[in-house]
């Protein structure tokens, strides 16, 4: 029986300390990059609930690696996992089903749908066409320059 | 802003489960795989009965209120107007101290000739033509977006969903262990859901953000526009423009507490940072050449 408390014991200290080390991704997307500035050369694209690694800290950023690639990724764009992350392919950089199942409840795309459906003139097709807007970064960087703003 | 569980704290919360599963006479070997995600899912479900609303969940709040916003107003397609727009927000959002959220910032305008602007909460920022029409230069036009900015960090449009709403959902959300939601939660979850799209919603185009909440926007309004390079007195310039258009008018931005005069000699009064203004007269120009 001691020996049984002690294995879980110890189990449970192997999994919080791998949590520790653990970061996940919390945007839609988001990238490692080279440097711990924003416009830094992109290494690896990072969705949400990819598992990173931590390798340490610098100011608003961690550095960290995923699949064999180290990086810099800001601190706003990820969250430490707790337990059920951390036993389970830390190493793999994506989360279970359980996980994504669990961290997706409550105001989720189900419901969505739901209000969706009893609520015809929504315009749900313009927010679709806002939320592809997008800027490039070699457009927001020249833009930021040409305007003598700040680099961020 | 997130409700977490410290792994500490977890840790402490699955072990007298652990142990009272042997002391009621399991063995190591009765631990399957499913047993142990069983028991983590329920440590889960404690540790989420009290939480906020998460980043997830507060984006398809505000894809909800920019879809009823945007069924009243029509968006205004002009892509270069569009695409400054998205040039200078994401300028400031990269300088505040949430530079991404879970679906990112958008800005769009929208075809209406009143002055308003609107936060939805996520990320989507929606200004008036009106708006864009009544500011001078790049840098007030910043100061627009530097405080609607500042409400989303700030979550003001989340504050205004009814505390007794999103603990009646809580309470649906932490009594269903499936992946998905039976007929009779998925029917709960979104009356609770269309009730909290109408708070924010009312807050938004109705009510307005209480006095705190405008003060705050515009303190960090001034931050965010000097950390990025932009002149923070280009608040002034944009609160001004507003207290000329507002004589006679109510409603939508307008209609805040405290009101813009208020809001005005605030900003006047707040300690504001020293910025290079050299490359003003340069944003002025593109400004001009853009919008005329």
């Amino acid at each position: 029986m001691k020996t049984t408390i002690l294995v879980i014991l110890l189990s449970s200290l192997l999994c919080l300390t791998a949590a520790a080390e653990t970061v996940q991704v919390t945007t839609r997307e988001n990238a490692l990059r080279k440097d711990c500035r924003f416009f830094a050369p992109v290494k690896l694209k990072v969705t949400l609930g990819d598992r990173l690694t931590v390798k340490g800290r610098k100011g608003d950023w961690y550095l960290v690696s995923a699949r064999g690639v180290n990086g810099c990724i800001h601190k706003s764009a990820v969250e430490t996992r707790s337990f059920a992350s951390a036993g389970r392919g830390a190493a793999t950089g994506g989360a279970s089903a359980d996980e994504v199942s669990l961290a997706g409840k409550g105001f989720n795309p189900q419901v969505e749908d739901g209000y969706r459906k009893s609520n015809k003139e929504l315009n749900y097709a313009a927010v679709d066409e806002i939320i592809r807007i997008s800027v490039s970064e070699s457009d927001l960087e020249s833009f930021v320059l040409k305007g003598g703003l700040i680099q961020p | 802003m997130k409700f977490r569980i410290p792994s500490t704290a977890l840790g402490l919360m699955l072990l007298p489960t652990l142990l009272s599963l042997f002391l009621a006479g399991c063995k190591v070997s009765d631990l399957t795989p499913e047993r142990l995600d069983a028991i983590v899912s329920s440590v889960q479900s404690i540790g989420k009965a009290a939480r906020p609303l998460s980043d997830d969940e507060e984006y398809y709040v505000g894809r909800a209120v920019a879809a009823r916003l945007t069924a009243s107003y029509p968006l205004y397609r002009n892509s270069r107007l569009t695409d400054y727009l998205n040039l200078i927000g994401q300028t400031i959002a990269l300088h505040t101290e949430k530079p991404t959220t879970f679906g990112g910032y958008h800005f769009a305008l929208l075809d209406s000739p009143e002055i308003n602007a609107f936060a939805c909460p996520g990320g989507i920022i929606l200004i008036t033509r009106g708006m864009l029409a009544s500011v001078k230069s790049e840098d007030e036009l910043a100061a627009v977006l530097a405080h609607e900015i500042g409400h989303i960090i700030h979550r003001d449009g989340i504050a205004a969903i009814q505390s007794s709403r999103w603990t009646e959902a809580l309470l649906v959300i932490g009594s269903n262990a499936a992946r998905e939601f039976g007929p009779k939660d998925t029917a709960k979850l979104v009356s609770l859901f269309e009730g909290s799209i109408d708070d924010v919603f009312k807050t938004l185009v109705v009510n307005g953000y209480g006095r705190d909440q405008e003060k705050n926007a515009d303190s960090a309004a001034l931050e965010y526009l000097a950390a990025a390079g932009y002149d923070p007195q280009g608040l002034t310039g944009y609160l001004t423009r507003l207290e000329q258009a507002g004589k006679g008018s109510k409603g939508g931005i307008l209609a805040t507490h405290p009101g813009t005069e208020e809001r005005l000699e605030n900003v006047r009064q707040a300690t504001v940072a020293t910025v290079d203004t050299s490359s003003l007269p340069s944003r002025s120009k593109r400004f001009a050449e853009i919008t005329r």
